[in-house]
């Protein structure tokens, strides 16, 4: 295995990284419990427990191993399953089935997610008022906590929200996993640049139809989330949008061609990432001297922001996510997490521990709610 | 000039750790300052306009919002006006409403809650018939379309 | 005229890439500095406006004429909808290297002044598939107002892109921008493709 072969610069010993873990250790600590567990519902201790040992575990192994993506991806990927079971039982708990009625949207209690935030911005300036039917504070994903959660990760972690903070993104990540070497090697990378089409398409049709398009029309997590009742050959149109872009382009395309591919091409919320990576202090930067141009890097990049260009360019693309899949990879230990400003090749340790912790922080306790309940209502089903 | 850049780099880098680090004990606080920014508010298409008045019936009270035309420059040619029914409503609803208050009735609504029949007989020009109608929380809620004068 | 601006913006791109290339580097040639270029750009534009605006009068006039039915005009329409979007996406995502702009021929004319002008008739009248589309909406339109509004929001959408112009040296990333717009007219072409499906089944 060609993997066993990279020697890892970033490993550390046993002590040493459960002294890294120690403070996310106590973070996660005070943020899952409160300070204060419940004792009274042992199914939700039992689940907090294994979340919050599961997580730092997971923390700890980044440092002991000196890898990063594979187990970034176990939560990632928990973490879309995990939103995913939540927002459904409470859809379901709420109405009895997996789908919004008209009086869901009358009463504006469809839950937000961030995909809609590029369509809200031109109604919002020119019409001071936000085209969604969800609840401005207060209640299931509300407006305000959402924005603002998206906001202060966008700019903290750049395109990094897309494999560190977003709940769907651990679909076609997940995916993209299953098999061990991609049935289909070419695609053009061309297509990176659809999500800029499909961000103008939605932004502008929004903002003239005072209606967000990009969910009523096309988001493909409406087929694990919730979508609107079948009731005429519209939504039945709409419904059959949502489920071929589900089934193409999280699934089938994804176990494919081993690329994520529905954030690649499709996610306009990714392209808005994808800008905000230009004020992010954090990066993945390819240290010139060290690099024998092997490519093994690009070959594995899940989001098409490693081209061959790019490492002979010596410069990581503005699509990446900082997901750590080139930098495990590579066996010459070019390719690391950076500081803008700080020259490739120095600082390597340090850059990686505070990307490290800054990102684990984000998507730990921003996962944790939703997989505590989702193991808790696992056991209880177990136990009933 | 490389130090600088070095240096303000790792600050930059601090400072997102500390955005991290405030964002979740802060985060109901930064909400509740986000939701009261002026365009923090439910676009009138979808939550159905501002309540113009109301008719307190004998159990219940018919509430009529003022009619939404809401474009993103200008008022659309057409829109709607939304009514609720709030409290314990009869099984059959039968209102003639004058959504303009100019003295002339505009349309009758028949609604028959059980079997979720909502009829809208218009008596002006300006009403083009039946949206939406829902049963919610608070009791029904219908939407009527209209044309702008 | 939402609608028609949206075509018209998403195929603008295009356009500029395949039709401006071919233009302006001709017109930069020919005088010196942005002031003159926006004054060039400011005829081409003009001259766009009148055709369309032509061209709104003449369908519209032709559409009442022809299809009078509004079923007959709805079915038409989709069909007419569909094909054409089709057309559009064919366009967009063919990769033929011949695919310039007709307006080429202009290059061969011998008084300078007026190349702003027949470039701007030249470009409004190349058929490409958008403009078909904009033909049929205008044919449809209840009123003519109401065609003059859709030939406004695709003139106003496809000259948008035009607009940047006098900076066109600065425009570095020329490969991304045509990329951008080929996707965004495949993109405008899927919409009207759902418009025409809804026409027809509606
Ligand atoms: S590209 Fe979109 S769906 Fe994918 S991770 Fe980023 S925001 Fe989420
Ligand atoms: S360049 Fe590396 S870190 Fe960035 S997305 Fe690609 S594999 Fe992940």
């Amino acid at each position: 295995m060609e993997k066993e072969l990279v020697i890892n610069g970033y490993r550390k010993s046993f002590g040493k990284s459960l002294l890294y873990t120690l403070p996310v250790f106590l973070i996660t600590f005070v943020f899952m419990s409160g300070g204060r567990p419940d004792f009274s519902d042992p199914a939700r201790l039992v689940a907090l427990l294994v979340t919050f040992a599961g997580m730092n575990l997971l923390y700890f192994l980044m440092h002991y191993t000196g890898r990063t993506d594979r187990y970034r991806a176990i939560l990632f990927i928990i973490f879309a399953l995990s939103l995913s079971f939540t927002l459904i039982s409470n859809i379901v708990q709420m109405r009895n089935s997996m789908s919004f009625s008209q009086s869901d949207i009358v009463e504006c209690r469809i839950p937000f997610c961030h995909l809609v935030i590029p369509m809200m911005i031109i109604p919002a300036a020119f019409t001071k008022s936000i085209i969604f039917p969800g609840s401005i504070i207060g209640g299931f994903a509300d407006i305000s906590s959402m924005v603002i959660l998206w906001l202060f990760a966008t700019i903290a972690l750049g395109r990094g929200f897309c494999s560190w903070g977003c709940f769907y993104g651990g679909w076609d990540d997940g995916f993209s996993r299953i098999r061990k070497k991609p049935l289909l090697k070419k695609i053009s990378d061309s297509w990176k640049w659809m999500p800029f089409a499909l961000l103008l398409m939605v932004m502008l049709t929004a903002a003239m139809t005072l209606v967000p398009t990009y969910c009523d029309w096309i988001c493909p997590f409406k087929a694990v989330t919730e979508f609107e009742q079948v009731t005429d050959t519209e939504s039945a149109i709409k419904a059959g949008i949502f489920i071929s872009l589900f089934g193409g382009l999280v699934v089938a395309l994804p176990v494919v061609t081993r690329k994520r591919t529905q954030c690649s091409f499709l996610c306009p919320l990714g392209a808005i990432n994808t800008l905000s990576n230009k004020i992010t202090p954090f990066t993945v930067k390819i240290d010139n001297e060290k690099c024998t141009k092997c490519y093994k890097c690009t070959t594995v990049c899940p989001l098409f922001a490693l081209s061959r260009e790019d490492v002979n360019g010596g410069r990581v693309s503005v699509f990446c996510s900082k997901c750590g899949k080139c930098v495990d990879v590579c066996p010459n230990n070019a390719i690391h997490f950076g500081i803008k400003g700080v020259p490739a090749g120095s600082f390597r340790n340090f850059s990686r521990n505070l990307f490290l912790f800054v990102s684990f922080i984000f998507i730990s306790i921003f996962s944790a709610g939703s997989i505590i309940n989702t193991i808790q209502s696992l056991l209880n089903f177990i136990i009933s | 000039m490389k130090k600088i850049k070095i240096i303000s780099g790792i600050i930059w880098a601090f400072m997102a750790l500390i955005i991290i680090l405030i964002l979740f004990p802060g985060l109901n606080s930064f909400s509740v300052a986000l939701s009261k920014l002026p365009f923090m508010k439910i676009n009138p298409n979808f939550a159905g306009g501002d309540a113009a008045f109301s008719y307190v019936q004998e159990r219940c009270t018919l509430v009529v919002r003022k009619p939404v035309f809401d474009g993103l420059l200008s008022e659309r040619k057409h829109g709607f006006v939304q009514l609720d029914w709030r409290g314990e409503l009869p099984d059959v609803i039968s209102d003639t409403i004058d959504f303009d208050r100019d003295g002339g009735s505009d349309f009758v609504v028949n609604l028959k809650r059980n079997d979720a029949v909502t009829v809208i007989n218009p008596l002006s020009d300006l009403v083009t018939g039946l949206n939406v109608s829902v049963p919610t929380s608070y009791g029904w809620t219908v939407r009527v379309g209209l044309k702008r004068e | 005229m939402a609608e028609s601006f949206i075509l018209g913006l998403s195929s603008g791109s295009v356009c500029l890439v395949t039709c401006g290339m071919v233009m302006f580097p001709y017109m930069m040639a020919r005088t010196a500095g942005a002031k003159a270029i926006t004054a060039d750009l400011a005829v081409f534009l003009a001259t766009r406006f009148l055709v369309y605006a032509l061209l709104a009068t003449i369908v519209w006039f032709a559409g009442q004429s022809l299809l009078r039915s509004p079923v007959f005009t709805n079915y038409t329409s989709g069909f007419l909808y569909i094909v054409f979007s089709i057309m559009l996406i064919w366009y967009a995502i063919e990769k033929r290297p011949s695919k310039t702009c007709p307006a080429a021929v202009v290059a061969k004319i011998e008084k300078r002044k007026l190349v702003p002008v027949f470039l701007g008739v030249v470009n409004s009248l190349a058929l490409c598939p958008s403009l078909l589309l904009i033909l049929t909406k205008g044919a449809t339109q209840a009123t003519l107002g109401k065609s003059y509004l859709s030939f406004l929001g695709f003139f106003a959408g496809s000259s948008l892109w035009f607009l940047p112009v006098p900076a066109i040296g600065l425009v570095k990333k020329k490969n991304v921008i045509e990329t951008v717009g080929i996707f965004a007219t495949g993109l405008a072409g899927t919409i009207f493709i759902i418009k025409g499906i809804l026409m027809l089944i509606r």
